[in-house]
């Protein structure tokens, strides 16, 4: 039978020691830093050049009819939403809450995950529903200056691009409720336990 | 002096207790590594506010305390109880008697709430009452009747444990 005065002697002549020096920490704060950064940067090239070919066909092409123009108003915005959404999402990775005490800490992170769960279901179907919108009105004039071959083809693929797009979204909306439901699970049962009472 | 310095310094004085509450959290020497890291990681992104603070230490365990937290929510992984086991086994004879009661001592921590964790870890490190109350955020009073019920369990986890 052993006391807690022993334990704690146990615990003193323990000889784990972390295996990370303070050299390997600012290393790896340097790469994970840049990979942030870079990750980033791509993403945001990806959908500039994308915003950037949009614009580009808009203008260059004699488009003639409203519905057309407004595929194009719809994608472009569509395309800098994304950028908009991606930049203030990075801003939101700050380390100011780090400091508060667990039970507030805890409470940032439900509503970060909260937010983050109605930024990765609600705006991708907002977002899903408005580049849908545009690439139907965008191809009700491409119909009429193509052959009916053409049309039936851009028609399939419209309806193709819609039904991938609903069962991806189903998908990934089913999962990201799960995980989200489990981790609000785990954080009131954290909260829980730091709740300054005593129980 | 320097930034790096004063890291260098911070981390001397501070990573094995950090390391020791991690290990006490996750039960799992390389994750204990990884959440120590990130909590250093986070300390150098903050050492500007901390220059002037008279216990660095307290703000560092905050941050250490809130990590491991995020951890749970995030990978969902709960402490590896057969991991113990894993190292008494694997490396066999090689451990000493001593190591094995440390092996054993985790292992009896792992089965204790995530926030008894925590404490009894760093009131293990001898770390003053007011500084655990500061981290945790629980009152004084409450805190000890608190430490006083985490001692009883983990006595008793242990000492089931060795009988068998």
């Amino acid at each position: 039978m052993k006391d807690f005065e022993a334990l704690k002697s146990i615990w003193h002549d323990q000889v784990t020691l972390p295996k990370v020096s303070h050299e390997d920490v600012l290393k790896n704060l340097r790469k994970t830093r840049n990979g942030l950064a870079s990750k980033l940067l791509i993403e945001m090239i990806g959908m500039g050049i994308a915003a950037a070919v949009l614009i580009y066909v808009w203008i260059a092409s004699p488009f003639t009819m409203w519905t057309t123009h407004l595929a194009m108003i719809i994608s472009i915005s569509c395309c800098f939403y994304y950028i908009l959404a991606m930049i203030s999402n990075y801003r939101r990775i700050n380390y100011d809450k780090l400091l508060d005490r667990p039970e507030c800490y805890i409470n940032h992170l439900k509503k970060y995950k909260h937010d983050r769960y109605i930024f990765n279901t609600r705006k991708y179907k907002v977002f899903s529903i408005f580049f849908t919108a545009g690439f139907i009105l965008y191809f009700i004039e491409i119909s009429f200056m193509t052959s009916l071959w053409v049309t039936v083809m851009v028609i399939s693929f419209t309806f193709l691009w819609i039904a991938f797009c609903f069962v991806l979204m189903r998908t990934y909306i089913k999962l990201e409720e799960a995980k989200l439901e489990e981790m609000i699970q785990n954080l009131e049962r954290l909260h829980k336990q730091f709740e300054d009472t005593d129980q | 002096m320097s930034k790096e310095a004063l890291f260098k310094e911070i981390f001397q004085a501070n990573s094995k207790k950090i390391y020791h509450l991690c290990y006490g959290y996750t039960g799992d020497d390389e994750t204990a590594n990884d959440l120590m890291q990130e909590t250093f990681m986070k300390v150098w992104q903050n050492l500007d506010k901390f220059r002037n603070q008279a216990l660095i230490s307290t703000w560092i365990y905050r941050i250490a305390v809130n990590t491991c937290l995020s951890y749970l929510r995030i990978e969902k992984r709960q402490p590896k109880d057969e991991l113990t086991d894993n190292i008494i086994e694997t490396k066999g004879e090689e451990i000493s008697e001593k190591n094995e009661q440390v092996s054993s001592l985790y292992k009896c921590i792992a089965q204790l709430e995530e926030n008894e964790r925590i404490i009894i870890t760093m009131v293990l490190d001898e770390l003053p009452y007011a500084e655990i109350a500061a981290i945790s955020g629980i009152s004084e009073g409450n805190l000890r009747v608190k430490i006083h019920r985490i001692k009883q369990k983990l006595t008793e986890l242990y000492n089931r444990n060795e009988r068998f």
